[in-house]
């Protein structure tokens, strides 16, 4: 089969590179690359479009990179029915052109669409804004093909929307990390594309934040995605007030959103926020730069983390984490989800500290918002963590369960080892 | 009195456990036609006790089956091994409501109903409305991961659920949520017919009451025709709140009971229904009706009150109930094709159905693609009961061969089990049997549900 030359820095985790790059052009070799590792005791790490790299811990051992992208094919498409099957490595920018032919498309908002893959994007769990309304990838996805490690090709679900026959396999896999398996090819929902899509943004005056914040949420018509936005001035295309902005997504028929700025303006008016941005040429690449924000613009000298959570205690979370980070020599950018109650934050170093203590001061920083957000999970990060700061926060309550899982799916433990939360 | 009906008297007291036959027969059936005594049936009150029942039946080798409302059709809660019963009729309360966040944490023994009733006043309801939803419970929807009309917008039940407490096969609570880091336990559990942990209380994701709804009603020459237009209207890029088709049979029963105003000349009603913001309504309705028109409808109309669109759901929702009317017995089959198969699969169930000199009714959710032949029969002419199942299993093999799945929203329980190998291969099961055997290694939860006999002990455990 086919492997990649002197490519092997595209497949970089944190300084560690694998001795080999494959990239499998079928299921049934990715299936077979996996049972010969298996035998070899060699760890496999899947690897789509390289975008979510920073997510997880370096492997413990690190000897085959596994590249999805040749498997880019589409199985399964009438746009009549409303879904899609497609191999794992094709990537969400070129499923977006070929769905956008029909007028239709899959909300997975990941940062750099034209290089995340599917399968990337549902293995390390990728959750963007617009999920409150359209639902977690999770939700989108109907059938899974996946290679396990003893070369088993199981397939789960199938290419109907609703479906309970047997178990829902392919939750199992999304957000798994390529820990219990490589989705091989994913069948998804799909929707039809709204009449119209608009981005409405406002700088935030002093003092206006919480209150702009709490008339967003209730709002008569509701945006699609809202975020609060502090920092990241290097990547976005609109200007922050003294406590950032407020970008609010609407989706849906011309009169529905005529509806919505007017009750936007109203409701940003009475926060005390003097003036509402339109922004309707260019809506998508300036949402798409907002995403990428989250993660894309990974500073050399940054971690970026997520902490999810509801609406309510979001904004006090926020004001913690900013008192927490304050003692140290850290800078903190915010984006705050205000549908789904994320929190994503970036800290980084500002200044000409040596390596050594940009790696400190990086460590204090994620322990002190650690202190205030213990579920915080790394999700990009322009330093390799070498043991200091581990990607994952709090283990949850079942992770023996969790353990138990990848002992029956990976007894050998050949799959990402050690990228996974508690060692998995 | 039995060592186990002893313990389990001791620990939850006589008031909670039943040994009687008398008494166990109300625990031995649902709506499905198997029905099996279990060796006692509990009624725990919290999930101390659960945990409580599910040790006992460890160390007496004892099988449990949860029970909610006991409204499942393929059997799910049927002790057919014998065993424990655990009935959740006294786990029904609502633990909370958290309306800013549209959350609500619930009891299994809830109706699914009561959840919306309780959040209207604030604006917000339950999603997931299986017909059965006055009677069944939350517990009992989570099992089967339930459908209902309204999930071709909304998404089924595991679309709704984030989070869940669970009693494992050693007695020990596991509590799980969407938004812990790790793998999707919840994501696995709902659906897995109670073979995977007994759920002790349910976290749910509440929805916005549209600003405005319109239900409407087209009729058709034919549920060929009815099915095409269902086809067209998705493929045009409109994806309403509920497409359901029901035929000439179904609506003659569901007008006897109901007198709903379904017209009664018509080979086919497609029941349309769109939601959302008031400005929109007009346009989206005119937008439905031009695609469904141009499908060949004969008519058109839209309810004019909130009664008249009550009384057509409460019609279609209780279209099962009123076939009764027709035959002293009926089969509802559930299958699931792709939408755009609808039409051919409808022509296939039709002659199936008349190879086997049997009368069928439907009534569907066709916006997902979701079949329900329901087969009219006669218990008691052994010649129906051979044809009823043969004309079943051949439905569900027409679905497979166009791609579809053979349960979309009653699950496989009993039922269907063996009927699972035609869909999944021995490695899909195997793999199916490594999950099974993390959370219940000694298959105490619910046995002999959803796996093929063969495979029940056999390939499905043989995973490593």
């Amino acid at each position: 089969m086919p492997r990649a030359k002197a490519r092997a820095n595209v497949y970089e985790i944190d300084g560690r590179r694998p001795t080999r790059v494959v990239e499998p052009t079928n299921e049934q070799e990715v299936a077979d690359i996996l049972r010969a590792a298996d035998a070899a005791g060699d760890a496999v790490v899947p690897i789509g479009g390289g975008t979510l790299l920073g997510v997880g811990n370096p492997p413990r051992h690190y000897e085959i990179a596994l590249s999805t992208l040749r498997l880019d094919s589409v199985h399964v498409y009438d746009h009549r029915d409303l879904t899609i099957g497609a191999g794992a490595g094709m990537t969400l920018g070129h499923l977006a052109s070929l769905l956008a032919k029909h007028r239709q498309f899959v909300p997975l908002d990941a940062p750099r669409a034209a290089a995340a893959t599917l399968g990337g994007t549902l293995a390390a769990g990728w959750l963007g804004p617009r999920r409150a309304t359209y639902g977690r990838p999770r939700d989108l996805l109907i059938g899974t093909t996946t290679a396990l490690a003893d070369g088993t090709l199981a397939h789960a679900g199938g290419m109907v929307v609703k479906n309970v026959s047997g178990y829902d396999m392919s939750r199992l896999y999304v957000s798994s990390l390529g820990t219990l398996g490589v989705i091989t090819r994913a069948n998804l929902k799909i929707l039809p594309m709204p009449a119209a899509f608009r981005l409405t943004v406002a700088r935030l005056p002093e003092g206006t934040r919480a209150r702009a914040a709490a008339n967003v949420q209730g709002l008569d018509v509701e945006p699609t995605a809202a975020l609060l936005i502090d920092g990241f001035r290097e990547i976005l295309p609109f200007e922050l007030g003294a406590e950032g902005a407020i970008l609010l997504a609407f989706e849906g028929s011309a009169a529905a959103i005529e509806r919505a700025t007017r009750s936007v303006r109203s409701a940003l008016g009475s926060a005390g926020v003097p003036e509402t941005r339109i922004i309707d040429t260019g809506a998508h690449q300036t949402f798409a730069r907002t995403i990428d924000a989250y993660v894309a613009s990974v500073a050399e000298r940054s971690v970026t983390l997520r902490a999810l959570g509801l609406p309510d205690g979001v904004l006090k979370r926020e004001a913690a984490a900013r008192e927490g980070i304050a003692p140290t020599a850290a800078l903190l950018d915010t984006i705050v989800d205000l549908r789904c109650g994320d929190l994503i934050a970036r800290v980084f170093v500002d200044g000409k500290l040596d390596q050594l203590a940009v790696r400190g001061t990086l460590s204090d920083a994620v322990a002190a918002l650690r202190a205030r957000l213990p579920d915080a999970t790394v999700l990009a990060r322009g330093l390799a963590l070498e043991g200091d700061i581990d990607a994952w926060g709090t283990l949850p309550p079942a992770i023996d369960v969790m353990r138990d899982l990848k002992a029956r799916f990976d007894p050998r433990a050949t799959l990402a080892p050690g990228r996974f939360l508690g060692g998995i | 009195m039995s060592v186990l009906a002893e313990r389990l008297i001791n620990a939850l007291g006589a008031d909670a456990v039943h040994t009687e036959p008398e008494d166990l027969a109300v625990y031995s059936f649902d709506a499905y036609s198997e029905d099996r005594l279990p060796s006692a049936a509990v009624v725990p009150k919290d999930v101390r006790e659960v945990t409580q029942v599910v040790r006992i039946a460890a160390e007496c080798g004892e099988p449990i089956v949860a029970r909610g409302a006991g409204t499942g059709l393929c059997g799910g809660a049927v002790p057919t091994h014998g065993g424990i019963v655990v009935s959740f009729a006294r786990m029904n309360r609502i633990l909370e409501i958290d309306t800013r966040n549209r959350r609500a944490k619930v009891e299994p023994g809830l109706i699914n109903l009561d959840l919306s009733r309780a959040t209207a006043r604030d604006g917000l309801f339950y999603a997931p409305d299986p017909a059965s939803q006055k009677v069944s419970s939350l517990g009992g929807n989570i099992a089967t991961n339930a459908g209902g009309p309204h999930c071709l917008s909304y998404g089924t039940t595991t679309n709704h659920v984030v989070g869940l407490e669970y009693v494992d096969s050693r007695g020990e609570v596991v509590t799980v949520h969407q938004d812990d880091p790790g793998y999707d336990l919840a994501g696995v559990l709902v659906g897995s017919e109670g073979t995977l942990g007994i759920v002790t209380s349910i976290d749910v994701r509440l929805t916005r009451l549209p600003e405005a709804v319109r239900v409407c009603v087209a009729t058709f020459g034919d549920v060929e025709s009815a099915s095409e237009a269902v086809s067209q209207v998705i493929g045009a890029g409109i994806v309403p709140i509920a497409l359901e088709i029901m035929d000439k049979v179904i609506t003659g029963a569901v007008e006897a009971a109901f007198k709903a105003g379904y017209p009664q000349d018509a080979g086919a009603v497609l029941l349309v229904e769109i939601a959302g913001l008031a400005d929109d309504m007009d346009a989206s309705e005119a937008a439905i009706a031009k695609v469904v028109r141009a499908c060949g409808a004969l008519s058109w109309r839209a309810a004019r009150s909130q009664a008249e669109r009550d009384l057509l759901w409460a019609a279609r929702k209780g279209a099962a109930g009123a076939i009764g009317r027709l035959a002293p017995n009926y089969y509802i089959q559930d299958c699931v094709v792709p939408r755009t198969k609808l039409p051919v699969v409808m022509r296939k169930v039709e002659e199936i159905v008349r190879d086997h000199q049997l009368q069928v009714g439907n009534v569907f959710h066709a916006g997902d693609g979701n079949l329900h032949p329901l087969l009219l029969f006669d218990r008691s002419r052994p010649r129906d009961i051979q044809a009823v199942i043969e004309a079943g299993s051949q439905i569900l093999q027409t679905c497979i061969d166009h791609g579809g799945t053979i349960s979309g929203e009653h699950g496989i329980g009993y039922e269907k089990r063996e009927s699972l190998g035609l869909l999944f291969s021995a490695d899909d099961l195997a793999t199916m049997g490594r999950v099974r055997d993390v959370f219940d290694p000694a298959r105490r939860f619910n046995p002999d549900k959803i796996f093929p006999s063969s495979a029940s002990c056999n390939e499905v455990r043989a995973a490593s």
